[in-house]
């Protein structure tokens, strides 16, 4: 072998080595939270109101879990329509001044420290109020999701091919049946694995809730002009505490919401189809 | 006598660039009307001005005139979505909807323009499009795989079919069988002569060959300007222009 092909070999070696050590945190992590948290969880744990600090209830997560599925469907609903239709915009009229400055606000956007958009959130639906409320909470994933979801569906669409967009067009129909009826099922992987990554983001979010939804409520839902609870707030709150018997309970949390973020990896890897183009 | 299409003093621009200059002609109904010329000519920005497909560019302007039965398709308050439904059109790479099946592909544009009433309806015209197109005997089995099952030659004949369900007057197809081997594109030129019984087809072509053997009147575009027009016969065998001449006999790309 010569000197070429030795240095050749070495350095995909190096390079090999260090894909492996950069995928070696997502495991750890995961054998972390699954060996402290998954012999709390059961069914009964899902459901059941967080246990006082001491004493004998097992107690569970389950206004934790409603409230981050209230929170999530609140930023799918407000932020997901928003973006989605934002993406479509930078995508088709990528033209317009409009456009291109949307496209870059958004992108400083993604960069946004999520806890200034809390604080946002806090100035205009808490404070006002006087109360920490769902609503606020929701309003503040919204603007999270905005920009990723903008992005990846604005990347969906350019992903089209511009001879399939003529064919939908010399069909005869209206831009939004084109867009919304024809196309978007070409690129409806892409606008799926968008949601849902958007979803896994915001599920998971929690300084944006530190000022929004106060989070140590007891009940499972009392409107959203009501304080709420999460799953990422409770795990914050209860291992922050000084009691065993939450830091058991915020194990547990951390793994139903780690479960939850890879079930939504999985879902958008399988059951999200590609089209071949 | 009735024209299926006018264009008058037809003139296109990207940006700056002045695409079509000053085109004009008449195509009568029922007939082949081939455009042909070298690439880059305009030839498919043409058809694209004829059905407003060009709007789709943000950066063409269109000035002039196109008229189907006297109608300018460029008059103020037109719907273009009519103007679309009035011709079919096949493109030069077959782009059936990937995702959709054969049926689907076919039965999308009578569903969404709602020219149907119900799904019998439906049925038929899909069946008689794909018929029309050729196609039916050798797809009426796998109505419901995936269009990207078929080879080249079907995906363009299913093109057509997707054309034809749509009822249109005028069938537009840019260079339909660019992409196709001999004899593919010998079955789509014997569609085409059976099908202008019931169409007025313009079929856009970089092949003066072809356009020899299927049109019956021919445009010869050069450069954005419409250099002649006239008999396929007559075009071919006495041009009047020295371009003209150079190009059909093969002395110029």
């Amino acid at each position: 072998m010569n000197k070429r092909k030795i240095i050749e070999k070495l350095m995909l070696g190096v390079i090999s080595t260090l894909a492996v050590i950069s995928a070696i945190p997502i495991f750890a992590i995961m054998f972390n939270v699954y060996a402290e948290g998954l012999k709390h969880v059961n069914l009964s744990f899902l459901i059941d109101l967080p246990p006082p600090p001491v004493g004998d209830r097992v107690g569970g997560i389950g206004p934790a879990l409603v409230g981050t599925f209230t929170l999530v469907s609140l930023a799918m609903v407000i932020g997901g329509a928003i973006g989605f239709f934002t993406g479509l915009y930078l995508s088709e009229f990528s033209h317009t001044k409009l456009s291109q400055y949307t496209q870059m606000f958004l992108q400083i956007m993604v960069e946004f420290p999520t806890i200034i958009i809390g604080l946002f959130a806090y100035t205009i639906l808490v404070a006002p109020i006087k109360r920490f409320n769902a609503l606020a909470g929701g309003f503040a994933l919204s603007i999270v999701i905005i920009p990723y979801i903008a992005l990846n569906v604005r990347e969906a669409y350019k992903s089209i091919p511009y001879t399939l967009k003529e064919a939908a067009f010399s069909l005869g129909v209206s831009a939004p049946v084109a867009y919304l009826r024809i196309l978007l099922s070409t690129a409806r992987r892409g606008v799926l694995t968008a949601l849902l990554i958007g979803m896994a983001k915001v599920a998971g979010e929690t300084a944006p809730l530190l000022f929004t939804i106060l989070g140590t409520t007891f009940t499972y839902f009392g409107g959203l002009d009501q304080p709420i609870n999460a799953i990422p707030l409770l795990i914050y709150n209860f291992a922050l505490s000084p009691y065993e018997r939450w830091h058991q309970v915020a194990w547990g949390a951390a793994a139903v919401l780690l479960t939850i973020i890879l079930l939504i990896f999985i879902v958008s890897r399988l059951i999200v189809k590609e089209v071949k183009l | 006598m009735s024209w299926a299409i006018e264009v008058n003093n037809l003139n296109v621009w990207y940006g700056d660039k002045h695409i079509l200059k000053d085109v004009t002609f008449k195509v009568p109904k029922n007939i082949i009307f081939a455009i042909m010329g070298p690439s880059g000519c305009g030839k498919s920005t043409l058809l694209r001005a004829m059905n407003r497909l060009l709007d789709l560019n943000p950066y063409a302007r269109v000035e002039g005139q196109v008229k189907i039965n006297g109608i300018d398709v460029y008059s103020d308050n037109i719907d273009i979505t009519w103007v679309r439904r009035q011709f079919g059109m096949v493109f030069q790479i077959p782009n059936p909807f990937p995702h959709l099946s054969i049926y689907e592909n076919v039965a999308l544009g009578p569903k969404v323009n709602g020219l149907v009433k119900d799904k019998s309806e439906l049925d038929r015209l899909v069946k008689r499009a794909l018929e029309q197109a050729y196609l039916w005997d050798e797809v009426k089995n796998d109505l419901k795989k995936p269009a990207s099952m078929l080879s080249g030659g079907q995906q363009q004949r299913l093109c057509i079919a997707r054309a034809l369900a749509l009822k249109p007057k005028i069938i537009l197809m840019d260079e339909p069988t660019a992409n196709l081997d001999p004899v593919a594109s010998s079955k789509i030129e014997e569609l085409m002569l059976e099908l202008k019984e019931e169409y007025t087809i313009i079929i856009v072509t970089h092949n003066p060959q072809q356009a020899a053997r299927i049109s019956d009147y021919v445009a010869f575009l050069y450069m954005g300007e419409l250099i002649e027009i006239g008999e396929t016969s007559m075009v071919f065998t006495r041009p009047k222009h020295e371009l003209t001449e150079k190009y059909v006999v093969g002395r110029m790309g």
